[in-house]
């Protein structure tokens, strides 16, 4: 078991009122699993994701990853468990602007106190692998969304992370770029055993996965 | 990882090129004049360091009866002072008697003289660079030369046992060198001989009895001295010896570490402004900067909040923000050292030089300086790295990857408060230099009682080699003067406006027993024609009718009301102590202002003494006709060209000289007029900086207000309307406080102009314009923009 959510509820008051995000929510995952959360606009999708990738908190309910208390945790913590387990892939890359492809792939390595010669090693490797050896000087701007997301996955796999989330990782791309992204997903899962929860529109996309989750008004259906 | 670090801040400066520079120009000027101010200070208070023990010397000041005062006693009393009290371990003079001249080799040279005891290094102590403290004073022909006159006559090398010849006859053997004197120390000294010297001259041993005071007093005392104690003794000695205690109030013990600001009053003035200047202009270079970080930081939560994603700790971001800073910190202090050295010094000495002397930089003593401002700059990289993290890092990773930051609590009151604390100072130093400029200019214009405009002054005390030669010469001159038709009126003088000695004397009325101080100055005939200086009463000298043995004098209005008289039928003017038969008053004058309108109209006494007395005057002024000043002006320099003296003659026009004297004020003028200019600069740059943050956090409604109609200038309108509000806060707050201390400084001054609510109309109408400016270029800008991109981007 990789994760499992308990009876997960998150609100906010507004008006007086309390306005459910996410409404008892249970999920267990596996590790290799293939998950696609789809829903419509607002059904808590990302917010579902968030409170998985711990960016996010809850109010009421239990999380644990790996087997650690998530909700008891202190945000040091927590933060560490993320940084060590989880990458993240978003629908606008979330790239840092000024620097380069390679200082990008380099950031989460310098946050885990990666030594020079590993850090360079590393991600030589992911550049590599991801035929990017070229662009590596380049800045996000001068890519295409298609290699900016490409760079985005790379970054987010960089550290080894037992599971990767991707909220929309297509929604910007056309359908080239994103068969690719999927393709590329679908051998990180086969091939590497990588777990992916991914929040898609698509049911095209949403095929890719093992496993399809629908959310409706924060509730499970 | 600090690689990085900087990496990245060096490419985040460069990609905000027009914020990094207004930061980077902002910061270099602002802290190029803190440094400048707090090295003036710096200078001032360390300028008496080499003097050890300096708590423990005092001066004697002589107070009048009517509360002026003189840092001058009879020179008798120094000797009955050492020998009586038990306080004093020593005691010296330290006065002038006319700056002697020094010939070594072909050279000659003049430079300030003064005789001191041969105790003045027990007083003192100065440091001798050279020569011996002990014995430098007892020999009878000796001298001890300052630094800079060492080295002007004999370069590097050391001159002790060499000898000088003074004036003309006498063989001055060099016994030491002081070390160098910082020029804002109390001590102006040029060289020092042992008053011994003087004991020969008959004129000076005349004056050294209980009448006279011409020599400054200082003694050393005893750490444990009661001062109460020396003074009673003091003023004992007083009532005891002074042929007429009851001219005094008495003499007062006064701590030589208040002598500057004795001396100059105005030192406190510069000092204590100065120190306020570098703390206000700090702080609106600090509050700048947390404005323009805030401003950047929109742009930043996202990046924050990614950084955060990929593993990055609160740490990291705040050391990143640190480094981004320290980096535009120490290039601006880099920057502003260079600017401090090679401008701001050299201006501040060519502005307060002439002063108090010239100042110069040196590492070696002025470190402190340096390593302040280091400290400074460290402080305010923490502090503007910090805080404005602070606040944005608390942002959820989940709203702030998204660029959102509504759940910052809305500190717009903090931020504000910084703004309207910015401006006030500001708008405080406009509303200063307004009214200053105001006051200066009436005093430039204001009508000085006397003609100043087409008056040629001329100095003639310049030592002349043949004195009778020289005044065959100048009458000469002066007999063609009188006869070329261009010129009015021929004078000659003691003092001319502006420059009077300071030299007092006492008269009496006996019938009405009033006793009243005059200055006194010569003048010829020709004076207050030259000057018209109207009479009021009574007539001119006239050198037909006045006998130069009876002293005729003429004295202005100000003496006479002094006397209450309001004729001066009959009337002698007496001295107080002396069977004299006083002088007979041929005219009253009306009052002119002889000094500075910072100083009221006092009595004043002209004696007469013809043209003959050439080395008696110290001025030549000629009244001439309106565009012929450079002919005459040619004609008397010709003159003097032909006759021989040690000094040249220079010749300045009366005007000239007269707002020469507001020097000093023209600098503090000048100071407030720069730092005014930068602190609504300083504060414009922060304010652009908040209103391009504020354009684009309301970018979207900017948009939407387009779509539905509104215009550029309703949207202009509303993104700097809050801001000009907070100007006008800044102003109320800021007018009272100008208005409270200009009005306490300008009564200090004689004659002020009053302070009108149009001064700070004008002030406030500066700023305001300005601060229009600055707002319009962002407003105009965000306004003019495209809804649909700023909608699309939402």
């Amino acid at each position: 078991m990789l994760l499992q959510l308990n009876n997960i509820f998150k609100w906010v008051n507004s008006g007086g009122q309390r306005i459910f995000l996410l409404k008892d929510i249970n999920l267990d995952v596996e590790e290799g699993e293939f998950i696609s959360v789809m829903g419509p606009s607002g059904s808590g999708k990302s917010t579902l994701l968030n409170v998985i990738g711990m960016l996010d908190t809850f109010d009421e309910g239990e999380y644990n990853f790996l087997h650690e208390c998530v909700h008891t945790l202190k945000e040091k913590h927590r933060a560490n468990l993320y940084k060590e387990y989880i990458g993240f892939v978003f629908q606008s890359y979330h790239l840092l602007d000024d620097l380069t492809v390679q200082e990008n792939l380099e950031m989460p390595l310098l946050y885990k106190k990666f030594k020079g010669s590993e850090r360079k090693a590393m991600v030589a490797d992911m550049l590599d692998r991801f035929n990017i050896v070229g662009k590596k000087d380049l800045f996000p701007v001068q890519l295409s969304g298609g290699q900016q997301q490409l760079v985005g996955v790379a970054r987010a796999l960089i550290a080894n992370p037992k599971l990767i989330l991707a909220d929309e990782p297509t929604g910007n791309l056309n359908s080239q770029q994103s068969e690719e992204i999927m393709q590329l997903f679908k051998k990180l899962n086969e091939e590497d055993g990588v777990t992916i929860i991914q929040v898609t529109h698509s049911e095209k996309n949403a095929a890719y996965g093992s496993r399809i989750i629908n959310l409706l008004d924060g509730r499970k259906v | 990882m600090l690689k990085n670090h900087i990496k990245i801040s060096l490419r985040n400066l460069w990609k905000n090129k027009t914020l990094s520079l207004l930061n980077l120009v902002g910061l270099s000027i602002g802290v190029a004049s803190v440094l400048t101010l707090l090295f003036s200070v710096y200078a001032y208070y360390t300028a008496d360091n080499p003097i050890p023990n300096k708590e423990n010397i005092v001066y004697l000041k002589t107070i009048l009866e009517d509360g002026n005062d003189y840092r001058e006693a009879p020179y008798p009393l120094l000797d009955k002072v050492v020998n009586t009290s038990p306080d004093v371990i020593a005691g010296t003079h330290l006065h002038g008697w006319g700056n002697i001249w020094l010939e070594h080799g072909e050279k000659e040279f003049q430079h300030r003289t003064d005789y001191a005891e041969p105790e003045f290094f027990e007083v003192f102590e100065l440091p001798l660079k050279y020569g011996n403290q002990e014995t430098a004073l007892k020999e009878k022909y000796s001298i001890i030369l300052t630094e800079k006159v060492s080295r002007q006559i004999f370069g590097d090398t050391n001159p002790v046992g060499k000898t000088l010849i003074g004036a003309d006859t006498l063989n001055l053997k060099i016994t030491g060198v002081f070390e160098p004197i910082s020029p804002y120390s109390s001590f102006r000294l040029g060289v020092v001989l042992p008053n011994t010297l003087l004991k020969d001259n008959p004129t000076f041993i005349k004056q050294t009895d209980w009448s006279n005071s011409f020599s400054p007093v200082y003694f050393k005392l005893r750490p444990d001295a009661n001062r109460a104690n020396l003074k009673t003794l003091i003023n004992q000695l007083v009532q005891e010896n002074y042929s007429d205690p009851s001219l005094i109030a008495g003499l007062e013990v006064m701590p030589f570490t208040e002598m500057r600001t004795d001396i100059i009053p105005v030192v406190d003035t510069i000092i204590g402004g100065s120190i306020a200047a570098s703390f206000f202009v700090l702080l609106i270079i600090l509050v700048n900067l947390l404005n323009l970080n805030s401003s950047t930081m929109l742009r930043r939560t996202k990046d924050i909040a990614v950084r955060k994603v990929l593993g990055s700790s609160k740490k990291n971001v705040v050391v990143q923000f640190c480094i981004e800073n320290g980096i535009l910190v120490f290039v601006s202090i880099i920057i502003s050292l260079v600017l401090f050295l090679l401008v701001n010094l050299p201006r501040l000495n060519n502005t307060f030089g002439a002063e108090f002397g010239r100042i110069s930089f040196d590492l070696t003593k002025d470190y402190p300086v340096i390593v302040g401002i280091v400290v400074v700059g460290v402080l305010a990289t923490l502090m503007v790295g910090i805080l404005p993290t602070l606040r944005f890092i608390k942002v959820p990773v989940s709203l702030g990857i998204k660029g959102k930051m509504n759940q910052i609590k809305n500190n717009f009151l903090l931020r504000n408060s910084f703004i309207i604390l910015q401006f006030t100072i500001a708008i405080l130093f406009i509303s200063i230099a307004v009214i200053l400029n105001q006051q200066i200019g009436f005093m430039k214009n204001a009508d000085l009682g006397f003609e100043r405009h087409h008056v040629l002054v001329g100095n003639i005390d310049l030592d002349y080699k043949d004195l009778d030669a020289a005044k065959s010469k100048f009458n000469a001159l002066i007999n063609d003067l009188e006869a070329n038709p261009y010129v009015q009126s021929v004078a000659t003088s003691e003092g001319v406006p502006s420059d009077y000695y300071f030299n007092y004397t006492t008269y009496s009325d006996l019938e009405t027993k009033t006793d009243v101080r005059f200055r006194r100055s010569y003048a010829d005939d020709g004076y207050f024609e030259a000057l018209e200086v109207p009479i009021a009463m009574g007539r001119n000298f006239d050198r037909n009718r006045d006998n130069l043995k009876e002293y005729p004098v003429i004295i202005n209005e100000a003496g006479m009301k002094a006397f209450g008289w309001t004729s001066i039928e009959g009337k002698r003017l007496k001295f107080k102590v002396s069977d004299d038969e006083g002088h007979p008053i041929v005219g009253v004058i009306k009052d002119f202002h002889y000094q500075d309108l910072q100083n009221a109209v006092e009595p004043l006494v002209h004696i007469y003494r013809d043209k003959s007395a050439l080395n008696r005057h110290r001025f030549l002024s000629v009244k001439v006709v309106e565009g012929q000043e450079q002919q005459i002006s040619n004609m008397i320099t010709a003159a003097f060209n032909g006759i021989s003296s040690r000094r040249g003659y220079e010749q300045l026009q009366l005007n000239d000289k007269v707002s020469a004297q507001y020097q000093l004020i023209d600098g503090i003028l000048k100071s407030v007029n720069v730092t005014a200019i930068i602190t609504i600069f300083i504060s414009c740059l922060g304010m652009f900086g908040l209103i391009s943050f504020l354009a684009k956090r309301k970018v979207k409604e900017i948009g939407i207000r387009k779509v539905l109609g509104a215009g550029v200038a309703k949207i202009v309108v509303l993104l700097s309307k809050d801001y000009i509000i907070l100007v006008g806060i800044a102003a109320i707050i800021a007018f009272p406080i100008a208005w409270y201390a200009m009005n306490v400084w300008l009564g200090t001054f004689a004659y002020s102009i009053s302070i009108s609510w149009w001064m700070f109309a004008v002030a406030g109408l500066i700023a305001f314009c300005i601060t229009a400016f600055t707002l319009g270029l962002q407003a105009v800008k965000s306004a003019m923009a495209n809804p649909v991109k700023s909608l699309r981007t939402e």
